[in-house]
């Protein structure tokens, strides 16, 4: 058979010919592609990764930042719940002490406004005591004096009673 | 599975009508000696065949220092100055043809793959400048069909094996060889098409780019390695110098080979299995010959997906390895600081 009239190369010879024309088409082909088509797509993947990147970066940043502000207004709503209760506690005690205080002068008046009256009530039995004293001594004398009128002097028979009635409240 | 059977047997009783006396005794009067032509089918043409027919193509010769042009090998006979001796085509008044500059039909092919992958490349490349997926996602089945290759090109070879931010140079070439050997491949699973990878001289083309993209990227580092061996006794060196020497060779060699041998052996296997339908109606007569087809063509169709695969496998492994190659001369070693410093600063300042 008539393998060399087909030009090209046998099963296993090289083709010296056919080898410049692959070569040739290879360079050019590779030329063309490294200058129409694959730059183009390089920069375009590489454009988009790098979009992508800078987006999930940027996403990250502001949750962190979310995070971080989060945890700024919990810890500041903390604070704010500590120090309320403290000045809760702070009122409670205040008004503790203000009601103790106000309850032990309560009582000191009233202690006071019964001494007083105690006093007085005191001062007008004493009072009452003595008028009584005179009224009955009086009393005793007019009656003396009406049974006794006209044997007994009336100035000896005072003396002796109101010497009686003194040794009677004595005892 | 019933429409699966009820085909299956409408397709066994259409086969028993079917006379293959009839046909085969047709074809035995066509070809004379051997029933099938398998290295027919495995060489290179001065034709392509499309649907059957044949178109032939220009013949270019160089003989003599002088150039020739002819529309096909019939007029390049017919005008006289070319006879053909010894099965080889000579000018008529006695050089031979220098180099044969001739159309062939893996040539048509191995432009057809190029042509394809640039067309498709260029598509691609205008939907991204449009903005198309890179301003937003890459949209349809064929741009993201294209993206998974060229981006599996670009991060799993080209940066995996090549140091560095060197690989970015490197991307356009290995995208290109892998989906133009991609195409050639798969050129030959087509009724009437042609692997121009099943051809010794294409595969040793692009071996050889890929030795030369090699040499020409290595660094002094790798060159001090191939030549000098610091820190081995130079006794030593009079053995590991000429090994790393063949090395250099051998690596583009193998890789000539292994992609040659493996589409020139699927292609042969087919043509083989195929033609034993020929080869059992020559031994023992046509009903046995169109019967056993049946094994054969389920055989041969086995032996496509096994092809398909084979011809994507071996366009990645031949792109994987030139990228390793081109990644081992192309590193920087850690001992020399002050080249590889000053180099990755001056990456960085980029």
């Amino acid at each position: 058979m008539m393998y060399f009239l087909n030009g090209g190369g046998g099963l296993l010879s090289f083709d010296t010919g056919f080898a410049i024309w692959v070569l040739i088409s290879m360079l050019v082909f590779i030329w063309g592609m490294g200058k129409y088509a694959v730059p183009h797509i390089v920069k375009a993947l590489d454009d988009r990764e790098k979009r992508i990147k800078q987006s999930l970066e940027s996403a990250e940043q502001a949750l962190a930042k979310a995070e971080k502000i989060s945890k700024e207004n919990e810890k500041a709503m903390r604070e704010a719940e500590v120090k309320a209760q403290q000045i809760r506690k702070e009122a409670i005690e205040e008004a503790e002490l203000l009601r103790a205080d106000r309850i032990e002068k309560a009582r000191e008046e009233a202690s006071k406004v019964l001494q007083d009256a105690k006093d007085a009530i005191e001062q007008e039995k004493q009072r009452a005591l003595i008028e009584l004293r005179h009224e009955v001594a009086d009393l005793a004398v007019k009656a003396a004096s009406i049974i006794i009128d006209s044997e007994l002097d009336k100035d000896k028979n005072q003396k002796i009673v109101e010497k009686y009635i003194s040794n009677l409240s004595k005892n | 599975m019933q429409i699966i059977l009820r085909r299956f047997f409408l397709f066994l009783l259409i086969l028993s009508f079917y006379s293959p006396g009839l046909v085969a005794a047709d074809e035995t009067n066509e070809s004379n000696g051997s029933p099938i032509d398998v290295m027919g089918k495995v060489l290179d043409h001065d034709y392509i065949e499309v649907a059957g027919k044949k178109i032939y193509l220009p013949r270019i010769f160089l003989a003599g220092g002088q150039f020739y042009f002819y529309a096909n090998t019939e007029s390049a006979l017919a005008s006289g100055d070319f006879i053909v001796e010894n099965e080889r085509i000579m000018r008529a008044d006695g050089p031979s043809v220098t180099i044969d500059f001739s159309i062939t039909s893996h040539l048509m092919y191995v432009w057809f793959g190029i042509l394809l992958t640039f067309f498709i490349t260029w598509l691609a490349a205008r939907r991204y400048r449009n903005g198309l997926g890179s301003e937003t996602e890459p949209r349809g089945v064929w741009q993201n069909l294209f993206e998974v290759f060229f981006v599996f090109i670009r991060d799993d070879i080209a940066k995996e094996y090549i140091p560095g931010d060197k690989y970015h140079k490197y991307v356009n070439y290995l995208f290109s060889i892998f989906m133009a050997i991609s195409f050639m491949n798969l050129f030959g699973l087509f009724p009437w098409g042609v692997s121009p990878t099943a051809d010794l001289t294409v595969t040793a083309t692009l071996a050889a780019m890929t030795f030369f993209i090699t040499q020409f990227s290595g660094t002094k580092d790798h060159w001090e390695h191939v030549f000098m061996f610091p820190g081995v006794h130079p006794l030593v060196r009079i053995i590991l110098t000429p090994v790393e020497i063949i090395g250099l060779f051998t690596k583009p060699f193998a890789l000539a080979i292994r992609l040659f041998a493996n589409m020139l052996s699927g292609k042969i296997m087919i043509v083989a299995i195929l033609g034993l339908i020929f080869i059992f109606t020559d031994m023992f007569g046509a009903y046995i010959g169109v019967g056993s087809g049946i094994v054969w063509v389920a055989l041969t169709a086995l032996l496509y997906v096994l092809k398909a695969f084979i011809a994507l496998l071996q366009a990645y492994i031949f792109t994987l390895l030139s990228a390793v190659f081109i990644g081992m001369a192309a590193e920087e070693h850690h001992h020399d600081e002050h080249d590889s410093s000053v180099a990755r600063t001056a990456n960085v300042n980029v």
